[in-house]
C-alpha cells in the first residue's frame, strides 16, 4: 500500500515539475517527465502494476489542465508502455526506460494522427520525434535513479523473488 | 502474476478503457462529456500547478537568467546606453528648469526695478588670476546690446559689456580688478565706489567698497546697490551688489574701506539679463532681497541728479580738497588727488585699463587742481562732467590714447574741451 502511495506521489510530482518547470524552463527541449516516472515505476514494480500506473499516469496528464489533446491518448500509451515496461525492465532497467523514452513520442504522435489532431504532418514529426527522444533520453538515467532512490530496493512481490538471493529468501 | 491470464486480462481492459475514452473524447467534440472530470482535475491540478509554480518560482528565475545571459548581455548593454541617454536629459532638464528658474527670478528683479533686460547666456569665461574676469554671453547687437550696458543676474549686478559682436558680448565681472561701480550704501546717500579685487579677494569673491566720506559709519551685514551712472551708463541705479562683510578701519585715510560679498555668485554664472533700458525713475532700494533689512531711517526722496545730493557731495569734496591742500603739492599730492580721482566718481566707475585708461585720469587730476583752489558751488558740476567724461565720449577716447604718454599739460587742454562739449552736450 505504501507502495502504491510512494507510486502516486512520484507521479504527481513528476506532473506538477512538468507542467510547472520544466516546461517552462526548456520550451520544446523539455523532456517528459512523466514518461519517465511511469516506466521507471513499471521496471521497479513489473508489468501489471507498470499498466496500472501507466493508466492512471497518463490519465492524469490528459487532465493535467494546459491540455488541449484527446483525453485518454497518453492513458493508452501510458498503459501499454507501462506494461511493456514491466515486462522488459526486470533485467534491463534502463534499456526499458530508454526504449520507452525513444518510442513513446512515435506513438503519442501516430495515434493523434489517427485521432485527426491537427499539426500531425510528417516533417513535424521528423524534427520533432528526434528531438523529444534525445531529451527523453538523456533524461532518462536521472529519473531511474531517481526513482530507485525514492522507491527503495528492487521489486520484491512482482517477480515472486527470483531475484532476492538464496539465503534471504525466506526472510523477504 | 507474469504472463497470467489476469495480467493480460488487466492490460487489455485498461487499454479498452483508454481507447473508450479516447473514442468518446473524441467523438463528443464540443459537448463535453467529459467535461466536468476535466473541470475537477483542472481545479485540483491547477492548484496544485500555483504552488509548484510558487516554490519553483527561484529555479525557474535562475534557469530562465542563464539561458537569457547571451541576450542579456547585449539588452544589458542596451539598456546601459538608454540609462545614459536618460540620465543625460534628466540632467540637462534639471540644468534647463535651475535656468529657467533663474531666469525668472532676473526677470522679478528686472521687474523691481523697472529695467528692461535682454535675456543671455553665458557661454565662456576667462579669467586671468588678478588681471581679468569677463565672461562671454550669447547676446550681441542683434539682440540690440550695446557697450556700456550694465549686466545682472538674478541676485543682482553682474558687471558690464564691454565689447559687442553680432552675436555675442563681451561682459566684464564686477570682481575683475579692473572694474569700478559707483555704489551707495542702502538707506541711505553715502556714497562710495565698489572695484573688484580678483584674486586679492582672497579666493572669497569679495569686492572692495570705498566709502567716501570717512566720517559715515558702515555697519557689517549692510547691503549696497548700484548708484547709477549719467544716463545710466554704463550701470544702472538701483541693482543691488552685496553685503558689507568686513570693515577696514584705516584712520586718517580719506575713504573708509569696506569689503562686501557680491549677492552674484561669479563663479555660477549662468543666465544673466543686459539691461538694455534703464528705470525712467531710480528705484533705490527696492530691488534689494527681501531679508529682515537693518531698520532703514526715514528719508527724502533723493534722485539722482537732486540738488541734495548735489550739496552732500560738496561738502565732501570741499573736505578732499582741505585734505589736498593740506598736503601740500609734489608727488604725493599728485597721489591724492589721484585716488580721489579713481574714487570720486561714483558714477563713472572709471577703468584704469583699456580704452578710457589712464589718460582720463589724468585728465580729471589736472582739471581738479584748479578747482581745489576755486572750490564751492562750480564742484559739483565739474564732477559729474568729469564723471561723465570718460563715458560720454568713447570715440575721443580712441584718438586720445597717444596723449597717455605725452606731458601733463597736454591732457588737461584737452580734458576742458572735453568737458566743455560734454557739458553742452548735455546743456
Amino acid at each position: 500500500m505504501a507502495r502504491n502511495l510512494l507510486a502516486a506521489l512520484l507521479l504527481f510530482v513528476a506532473l506538477v515539475l512538468q507542467v510547472s518547470v520544466v516546461n517552462r524552463l526548456l520550451f520544446s527541449w523539455a523532456p517528459d517527465l512523466v514518461l519517465l516516472t511511469v516506466a521507471a515505476l513499471a521496471t521497479r514494480r513489473g508489468p501489471v502494476p507498470g499498466a496500472v500506473i501507466g493508466f492512471c499516469g497518463g490519465l492524469a496528464y490528459d487532465l493535467l489542465p494546459p491540455s488541449n489533446h484527446t483525453l485518454g491518448q497518453y492513458a493508452l500509451v501510458l498503459c501499454a508502455l507501462g506494461y511493456v515496461a514491466g515486462r522488459v525492465g526486470e533485467r534491463v532497467p534502463l534499456l526499458a526506460v530508454a526504449v520507452c523514452a525513444l518510442v513513446a513520442p512515435g506513438m503519442l504522435a501516430g495515434l493523434g494522427a489517427l485521432i485527426g489532431a491537427p499539426g500531425v504532418t510528417w516533417p513535424v514529426l521528423a524534427t520533432a520525434w528526434p528531438r523529444a527522444a534525445i531529451c527523453n533520453l538523456v533524461a532518462a538515467p536521472l529519473v531511474l535513479w531517481a526513482v530507485k532512490v525514492t522507491h527503495g530496493g528492487h521489486r520484491r512481490r512482482a517477480g515472486g523473488g527470483e531475484l532476492v538471493p538464496s539465503y534471504r529468501r525466506g526472510t523477504a | 502474476m507474469r504472463d497470467t491470464r489476469r495480467a493480460r486480462l488487466t492490460l487489455g481492459v485498461l487499454l479498452a478503457v483508454a481507447l473508450i475514452l479516447i473514442t468518446v473524447d473524441h467523438r463528443a467534440g464540443d459537448n463535453h462529456v467529459l467535461g466536468p472530470v476535466r473541470d475537477f482535475a483542472g481545479a485540483v491540478f491547477g492548484k496544485v500547478e500555483r504552488v509548484g509554480a510558487a516554490v519553483t518560482r527561484p529555479i525557474t528565475g535562475f534557469v530562465g537568467m542563464l539561458r537569457d545571459a547571451p541576450s542579456a548581455q547585449r539588452a544589458i548593454a542596451d539598456l546601459r546606453k538608454e540609462n545614459a541617454r536618460l540620465r543625460d536629459e534628466v540632467s540637462a532638464q534639471r540644468l534647463d528648469k535651475g535656468r529657467a528658474e533663474k531666469l525668472d527670478r532676473m526677470l522679478g528683479l528686472a521687474g523691481l526695478g523697472r529695467y528692461r533686460i535682454v535675456p543671455a547666456q553665458v557661454v565662456a569665461r576667462r579669467t586671468v588670476a588678478g588681471f581679468e574676469d569677463t565672461v562671454e554671453i550669447d547676446a550681441g547687437t542683434g539682440d540690440g546690446i550695446r557697450p556700456d550696458m550694465t549686466v545682472l543676474s538674478d541676485a543682482g549686478l553682474v558687471g558690464r559689456v564691454v565689447q559687442t559682436g553680432p552675436a555675442g558680448s563681451t561682459v566684464a565681472l564686477l570682481s575683475d580688478p579692473a572694474l569700478s561701480a559707483g555704489a551707495r550704501l542702502e538707506g541711505g546717500n553715502e556714497l562710495g565706489v565698489v572695484s573688484g579685487l580678483g584674486e586679492a579677494g582672497g579666493g572669497g569673491n569679495l569686492i572692495r567698497f570705498r566709502l567716501l566720506d570717512s566720517t559715515v559709519p558702515i555697519g557689517v551685514g549692510r547691503r549696497i546697490v548700484s548708484f547709477g551712472s549719467q544716463q545710466s551708463k554704463p550701470y544702472v541705479p538701483g541693482v543691488p551688489i552685496g553685503v558689507v562683510e568686513r570693515v577696514d578701519n584705516t584712520p586718517g585715510e580719506v575713504t573708509r574701506t569696506a569689503y562686501a560679498r557680491p549677492f552674484t555668485d561669479f563663479s555660477a554664472l549662468d543666465v544673466v539679463g543686459v539691461v538694455v533700458a534703464a528705470p525712467k525713475r531710480d528705484p533705490r532700494d527696492a530691488v534689494l532681497p527681501a531679508k529682515p533689512p537693518p531698520p532703514k531711517p526715514p528719508r527724502e526722496d533723493q534722485r539722482r541728479g537732486d540738488d541734495g545730493r548735489g550739496q552732500g557731495r560738496t561738502s565732501l569734496e570741499a573736505e578732499w580738497g582741505l585734505g589736498d591742500r593740506g598736503r601740500g603739492g609734489g608727488d604725493e599730492s599728485r597721489a591724492t588727488t589721484e585716488r580721489q580721482a579713481r574714487e570720486g566718481r561714483p558714477e563713472a566707475a572709471p577703468e584704469r585699463r583699456g580704452r578710457h585708461g589712464t589718460q582720463a585720469v589724468d585728465g580729471e587730476q589736472y582739471a581738479q587742481e584748479p578747482r581745489a583752489r576755486e572750490q564751492d558751488a562750480q564742484e559739483p558740476r565739474a564732477r559729474e562732467q568729469d564723471a561723465q567724461e570718460p563715458h560720454a565720449q568713447e570715440a575721443p577716447a580712441a584718438h586720445e590714447r597717444p596723449a597717455a604718454v605725452e606731458p601733463r599739460n597736454a591732457p588737461r587742454q584737452h580734458d576742458g574741451a572735453a568737458a566743455d562739449d560734454a557739458r553742452g552736450g548735455r546743456n
